[in-house]
């Protein structure tokens, strides 16, 4: 997986994103958020940032066995707050 | 088994191949044991070897593929105890202490070298914080030298620490005792080292499941069917995130990748460890193998993987700042980059711990620094499921610690595992 | 002297180089194996381990034996192989792996124990009295050539390019493959590893449509160009994935790219081509052995006929067409060994046979070469029927041409997917299972006759285009004829005693037997994987392309299982060896990373500055005129901010624009107390947590308007901080509607501090900033103009002085910078800035490490506020209020003068080993005349008392007492002036 494929600017080298984490699938407390994972080795689901690129934040969803690359989108999630 | 020794080269010279005997393949499995390890990788095969000669338990190793397949097979060899924290550092100068004499001890030459290693300073903030770390060692009777450029220009001389750089050298922190061993070996020698002790090591039998009854685990399915233990302990390295999700728990464990990367063989250039961290350029690691390859390594790719395979973008900067140490090598080829998968914590420092059952236990997040933790790794794992208390030196690797907040956070990195 | 060589590469232009000392001549064109070959020189190099005399055996990058060390010391390349290596005049090469001489050569005492030194042979001893005492020794032997002293490798070119299609390789396979992609339309680029295209054309006396091969090729070559594709020689792939395929372009044979190129291919064709097999036998690795394929190439290139009178020893039908060609070229055909039974020839490798055998060379069929004869060079062949391999006989030749078959170059096809298939009639591994974006052609993909070749090439190049978007028919495929089908019977090994099995030789470089092979498996390491890492099967300079395959079929047959149970090593990038020198290409140096300096820079490096590093910028850390080193003259700097006043470049200091409706509550959110509260034209000091709850970092908070907001962040923390900000408005609080710029780069930064800065600067500003310079509290700010560009003063202070800060335009930054100067007002540097916070008790990233929390660093009151914001959930967590976390105090030596520095440990008695804390930062204090220091200690000590200084990394132990971390000036009068 050495390209990926940014919603704004296309097809991109890896070296202009960087991972930034893996988003919580363990639970809703503020500790499971932040420490604890669930594993897969079919499935991750991510943020990245196209740092080198246009600085958006992405939602990536991966299989880490393979690097195949399963959705990229914008991380634009519904507030919080 | 012969015991190794010149007259045994000797005896099997005339004597021929036969004259040698399995190490640790022919075993069959049984139907119980006291302790089931899974995990035939540095940690497993020397909590199996703890486990058999130290408390004198019937042990299978169980391996999903080879002995020695994973990350002991895969690092680049580094051998250190230049901890911060007193919870790391102790258990790190134990173990640092038994390689002193692991050759010996296993009857198997792991090429123990303690050729010194060499963390650069790059700015006097560094030396500072380099000071903090050398200070908390020196307090522990931990060795540990702070260098400036004279001092340095003598001990690695081939480093020429007054060169121009980019990112100028100011000093070092130096353990001399820290050095490298031979990688392989150390499996192998454990390896052999438990199956004389009667441990049966078997190849190729997946561990798909744990059985239980009445909130104890009673042993584990396999491809080779089912095993009865009274124990079981998963040294799963870059898998353990896969143990926790069979287990049904979550860990504070993400699994990510590191790479090596190895050029051909030349006569001697380098004679110690060089690590070098800059926060505009990344890290590096520089060693030669006693085979001749200039060994390079640097920070993990930067995302969860299973893959094993490392970015190119990463080694080039990686060989970018070994360069930058040692231009000399700008002639020499890299033959071969590979990869292993890590178990990263998120706070940097293994677990040694039970997990979710009493009797079920987990030797794991050695992250990208396992290898030399093995010889320690398997006596405290091998004494905390004999005795059910993990050893003074081990205490601190509890599960619980994030929970608590009793983090072991070294490099104040925080639960970011790529962030160097 | 001889009529020059007449050769495919070669030019008649004589050429001279010293090897080994001796001068030899060669011709342009000659790579150093072939002038060498060429000079009658056999000898050329010895294995590391065994010390044996070794000579060339292949014509290719996978040779194992001839490496030389180019160049004199301290400027040489080791290991690099002859094969490759083309000739400069006065090119200087030496032999490895002897000592002194290659002929005579003392560390050949290590033959005498190559018995011991079988597989393992190190694990099992150098156990007393210990390795380390050993290592020395065996690392000096150990290695192949001499390690450079220097690297004068120039830089490459770098590329970056794109296309449709990349075609690996220029062979038949591979010109089919480009020319039918290119016909699609597809733009191709098409890369050859050799310094010409044609691969086995080059010697396969083909017909192809009805032209010669060579005839074929030029037209293919014409074509190409007039389709716009892009043809490289001397250029290999040599790694890569879907997103960038990395080519070095070697033009010299020699390690060091004159360019590399990063290609981004939207579809890749392998046709790599297959490499030779040797066979195994008892001293097959004597000078004299080599490849067949090798000897035809030598002729055919270079005009070397490689031996006078060859014994030939192959599998397959190939050996006969080969021996055919040798012949015509001169070279006496003693015999042709081959395994297979009589009868397996076929018509046409029949009619050779029967050819050369009028000629009187002998064909053995169903036999095998047993031995090589001769140590130094190769004096005949000892060959045996197969079925009665008792009844041996010599045959005297000078040379053995070995041919076991070809193994396809399936590297570059097994990386991201793509798997590997075991091809019976080749009994060689062929890449399958490829990803869409990838096809594998020629006899990389297993087809080894010309029409076969051709048609894949021709499959492989349609289906690349179209998976480019360049859908089109299916070319016919040229109608061809070339050499007959190999007709390959597997052959891996000659019979052989078992004590003789240490010189049958798998992988030479290594000296890998099968003795070695056997051994092995009776220590119980079967996987093939095992065998490799306990003999260094594969881990040559070739990457097992030498001898990997050879290895793991006798691996196979010596525990009687199929090849395919057996399977290879897997195969580590990189394809091919690369270049350090390459890989860094202009990245050395002052280029290994940008620096980035203030618009300030170059009046502080012109002003005697001394600079240094913060991250990537560069700030001055003191300037030379006020001391010899960083200590004194950070006290003469420091002292005159407070006695007179003082300015310093803070333009490092990063800056961040928030705007927006909800600007407020999204910084609230990411501040531990809240920035809603900010009165427009005020400031705060606020901090950061991570997420954990750590304290991530520190800055001033302007808010400009009731939406527009101005962060300051610490240097180098910048990029960090920006992405974190934008993470929480991209994701938690998406809804926001606010705008996140760094601004860093717009604002220059003068800090002007000391009680005499306000009239200095009232005067320098004029009347329009007089009156606000006066109305100005300790964090008011004011925005306005200044020589018609923006200026924004900021009244607070990290000097605990009445202090300005200036935010500027770049553009007038150094105009401003210079009047302050000529109003008399000293600049200052980054020791004297740490001395004069350090006095006050203001933090750093030495006390910001990440691993401290709020109530560590005394915020407890700014928790208390009870701002709900990141990171603030995880600080209850109860190890975080246990008496032994840390907090900040300060420190003086109890003495009144010790020094004492940062990174000490403290404890609570002069012996205990358990530190109560460490120093973060110390500085002798100008101002109170004495050592002062900032340190986070146990709660339990913070309250005061003494601590001891324990400091054995530097000496200097001494005794200190806790106080509070505010050293000077407490009530903060002089800031508040």
């Amino acid at each position: 997986m050495s390209r990926l494929i940014c919603p704004f600017c296309g097809p991109r080298e890896l070296r202009e994103f960087e991972f930034h984490k893996t988003l919580p699938n363990a639970g809703d407390t503020p500790f499971e958020r932040v420490y604890l994972r669930v594993d897969s080795l079919t499935h991750s689901v991510e943020h990245w940032q196209h740092i080198q690129g246009c600085r958006a934040w992405l939602h990536v969803e991966r299989n880490p066995s393979t690097g195949a690359v399963l959705v990229m989108r914008l991380a634009t999630a519904p507030g919080v707050a | 088994m012969p015991r190794y020794s010149a007259l045994a080269l000797l005896r099997a010279r005339f004597q021929g191949a036969r004259y040698w005997k399995p190490l640790w393949t022919g075993r069959t499995l049984k139907a119980a044991y006291d302790v089931v390890v899974v995990g035939a990788g540095g940690h497993g095969l020397a909590t199996a070897f703890h486990l058999a000669r130290d408390h004198g338990l019937k042990v299978a190793v169980l391996e999903r593929r080879l002995v020695g397949y994973g990350n002991v097979g895969r690092n680049t060899t580094i051998l250190r105890s230049n901890y911060l924290l007193p919870e790391n550092h102790y258990f790190y100068e134990d173990s640092l202490r038994r390689w002193e004499t692991l050759s010996r001890d296993l009857n198997y030459n792991v090429m123990y070298s303690p050729r010194g290693v060499v963390d650069l300073c790059l700015s006097d903030g560094d030396m500072i914080t380099a000071s903090r770390r050398g200070n908390a060692m020196r307090l522990a009777g931990i060795d540990s030298e702070l260098m400036e450029l004279d001092a340095l220009e003598r001990f690695a001389p081939e480093l020429a620490p007054r060169r121009s750089r980019r990112f100028p050298i100011v000093g070092a922190l130096v353990q001399r005792r820290g050095g490298t061993a031979r990688h392989d070996a150390v499996a192998w020698g454990y390896a052999r080292g438990a199956t004389a002790l009667g441990v049966d090591i078997i190849e190729d039998c997946e561990v798909q499941g744990l059985c239980t009854e009445a909130g104890v685990a009673t042993g584990v399915e396999t491809s080779k069917g089912l095993v009865r233990a009274n124990r079981v302990v998963f040294a799963t390295a870059g898998h353990t995130g896969m143990v926790g999700a069979m287990l049904g728990v979550p860990l504070p464990i993400e699994t990510h990748l590191l790479q090596a990367m190895v050029t051909e063989p030349i006569k001697p250039l380098i004679n110690s460890v060089l690590i070098y961290v800059h926060p505009g350029h990344g890290e590096t690691y520089v060693l030669q193998s006693d085979r001749g390859g200039v060994v390079m390594g640097g920070y993990l790719d930067g995302f969860p993987s299973y893959t094993r395979e490392g970015q190119w973008h990463r080694l080039e900067e990686v060989v970018q700042g070994a360069a930058d140490l040692l231009p000399e090598i700008g002639g020499l080829r890299i033959l071969r980059q590979w990869a292993g998968t890590n178990d990263m914590t998120m706070d940097g420092s293994p677990i040694m711990d039970r997990v979710k059952y009493d009797n079920v236990f987990l030797n794991a997040g050695w992250c990208y620094g396992g290898f030399k933790t093995i010889p320690a790794s398997g006596a405290a794992c091998a004494t905390l499921v004999a005795t059910g208390l993990a050893p003074d030196i081990a205490r601190g690797f509890r599960l619980s610690r994030f929970a608590t907040g009793h983090l072991l956070d070294e490099r104040g990195g925080g639960p970011f595992p790529v962030r160097l | 002297m001889n009529a020059p060589r007449q050769g495919a590469r070669l030019s008649a232009t004589p050429l001279r180089f010293r090897f080994d000392g001796r001068v030899y001549t060669g011709q342009v064109g000659d790579t150093a194996a072939s002038a060498l070959l060429a000079a009658g020189v056999r000898a050329m190099g010895r294995s590391v381990k065994c010390r044996r005399l070794r000579g060339v055996m292949t014509a290719g990058p996978e040779e194992p034996n001839a490496l030389f060390t180019v160049g004199t010391a301290p400027a040489v390349v080791p290991n690099v192989p002859a094969t490759q290596l083309k000739l400069t005049d006065g090119m200087v090469l030496e032999t490895q792996n002897r000592w002194p001489t290659l002929r005579f050569d003392l560390t050949s005492v290590l033959q005498l124990g190559s018995a011991y030194f079988g597989a393992g042979f190190y694990y099992k001893t150098f156990l007393l009295p210990k390795w380390h005492f050993w290592e020395g020794m065996i690392r000096r032997l150990a290695g192949l050539g001499k390690a450079p002293g220097r690297c004068d490798l120039p830089a490459p070119s770098l590329e970056h390019s794109h296309c449709d299609v990349l075609v690996a390789g220029a062979g038949p396979a591979g010109l089919a493959a480009a020319l039918a992609a290119a016909r699609n339309g597809a733009r191709v680029v098409l890369a050859e590893r050799e310094p010409l295209v044609g691969g086995e054309l080059e010697f396969e006396q083909a017909q192809i449509q009805g032209r010669t091969s060579a005839a074929w090729t030029a037209a293919a070559l014409l074509e190409l160009a007039r389709l716009g594709a892009r043809v490289l020689t001397d250029t290999t792939l040599v790694a890569g994935s879907t997103g960038e395929m990395v080519l070095h372009t070697e033009p010299a044979g020699m390690p060091g790219a004159a360019r590399v190129i990063k290609l981004r291919p939207r579809a890749l064709v392998v046709a790599t081509g297959a490499v030779e097999r040797m066979i195994a036998f008892v001293d097959n690795d004597r000078p004299g052995v080599f490849l067949l394929g090798a000897a035809e190439r030598y002729w055919v290139r270079y005009g070397v006929a490689v031996a006078r009178r060859a014994v030939l020893f192959a599998n397959h039908d190939r050996v006969y067409v080969a021996a055919g060609r040798l012949a015509a070229a001169g070279i006496t055909i003693a015999a042709i060994v081959d395994t297979r039974a009589s009868g397996a020839l076929s018509a046409e490798a029949q009619r050779v046979a029967t050819a050369l055998m009028a000629m009187g060379t002998e064909c053995l069929a169903g036999s095998a070469i047993l031995a090589a004869q001769g140590r130094v060079r190769v004096t005949g062949a000892t060959v045996a029927s197969l079925s009665a391999p008792g009844a041996r006989r010599v045959i005297a030749c000078d040379a053995l041409l070995v041919s076991g078959g070809w193994g396809p170059a399936i590297h570059a096809a097994l990386q991201e997917g793509g798997s590997k298939r075991y091809a019976d009639a080749l009994g060689a591994f062929v890449a399958t299972d490829a990803p869409d974006w990838r096809a594998t052609a020629g006899s990389a993909d297993g087809a080894m006759e010309l029409a076969g070749v051709l048609h894949s090439g021709v499959a492989a190049g349609v289906a690349a285009a179209a998976h480019a978007g360049h859908r089109g028919a299916m070319a016919a495929t040229p109608a061809a004829s070339g050499d007959p089908a190999p007709q390959l019977q597997p052959f891996w090994r000659s019979p052989a005693d078992e004590t003789e099995e240490k010189r049958q030789f798998v992988d030479p470089q290594n000296d890998v037997s099968v003795a070695d092979l056997r051994t092995t498996l009776a220590e119980g390491f079967i996987d093939i994987e095992h065998v490799k890492r306990y003999t260094a099967l594969g881990f040559g300079t070739d990457q097992a392309k030498f001898g990997g395959q050879l290895g793991a079929a006798i691996v196979a047959q010596l525990r009687n299982e199929p090849v395919p149970a057996v399977g290879t090593t897997k195969l580590r990038p990189p394809f091919h060896p690369v270049t350090v020198r390459s890989i860094i290409g202009h990245r050395s140096g002052a280029r290994l990373r940008p620096a980035r300096v203030t618009p300030l820079h170059e009046w502080h490096v012109a002003q005697g500055a001394v600079m240094e590093a913060m991250g990537l910028w560069m700030r001055p850390r003191y300037y030379r005129a006020n001391g010899n080193n960083a200590t004194d003259a950070g006290i003469v700097e420091a002292g005159r901010v407070r006695t007179k006043g003082g300015i310093v470049d803070g333009s490092t200091l990063g800056k961040i624009e928030v705007v927006g409706p909800d600007a407020a509550a999204f910084l609230d959110q990411l501040y531990l107390t809240k920035a809603s509260t900010i009165k427009v034209g005020r400031s705060k000091y606020m901090v950061n947590l991570r997420e954990d709850g750590m304290v991530l970092d520190d800055g001033i908070v302007l808010r400009l308007s009731a939406e527009r907001f101005l962060l300051t962040v610490s240097t180098g923390h910048t990029e960090h901080m920006v992405s974190h900000f934008e993470h929480y408005r991209e994701t938690e609080w998406a809804s926001s509607a606010l705008t996140l710029t760094d601004v860093t780069d717009a604002w220059a930064v003068i800090v002007v501090a000391g009680p005499e800065c306000r009239a200095v600067l009232a005067s320098l500003l004029g009347n329009a900033w007089a009156e606000t310079l006066a109305r100005l509290r300790h964090m008011d700010f004011a925005t306005g103009q200044h020589e018609e560009h923006d200026l924004t003063v900021l009244r607070a202070s990290f000097s605990g002085e009445l202090a300005f800060e200036l935010h500027c335009r770049p553009a007038i930054a150094m105009a401003l910078w210079a009047s302050l100067v000529g109003a008399g007002l000293a600049p200052y540097g980054l020791e004297a800035l740490d001395i004069l916070r350090l006095e006050k008790g203001y933090l750093v990233s030495s006390e910001l490490n990440g691993q401290t929390t709020p109530y560590d660093l005394c915020m407890d009151g700014m928790v208390a506020l009870g701002n709900p914001c990141v990171g603030r959930d995880l600080l209850d967590r109860p190890a975080f209020h246990e008496p032994h976390r840390p907090r900040l105090v300060g420190l003086r030596a109890t003495d009144g003068h010790s020094p004492f520095l940062g990174g000490a440990q403290l404890t609570e008695d002069a012996v205990t080993a358990v530190p109560a804390g460490y120093v973060t930062s110390s500085a002798y204090s100008p101002a109170l005349g004495e050592w002062i220091g900032l340190a986070l200690v146990s709660r339990e000590v913070a309250e005061g008392g003494v601590l001891y200084v324990r400091d054995p990394l530097r000496g200097g132990d001494t005794t200190v007492k806790v106080v509070s971390p505010v050293h000077y000036d407490p009530k903060s009068d002089r800031m508040k002036s």
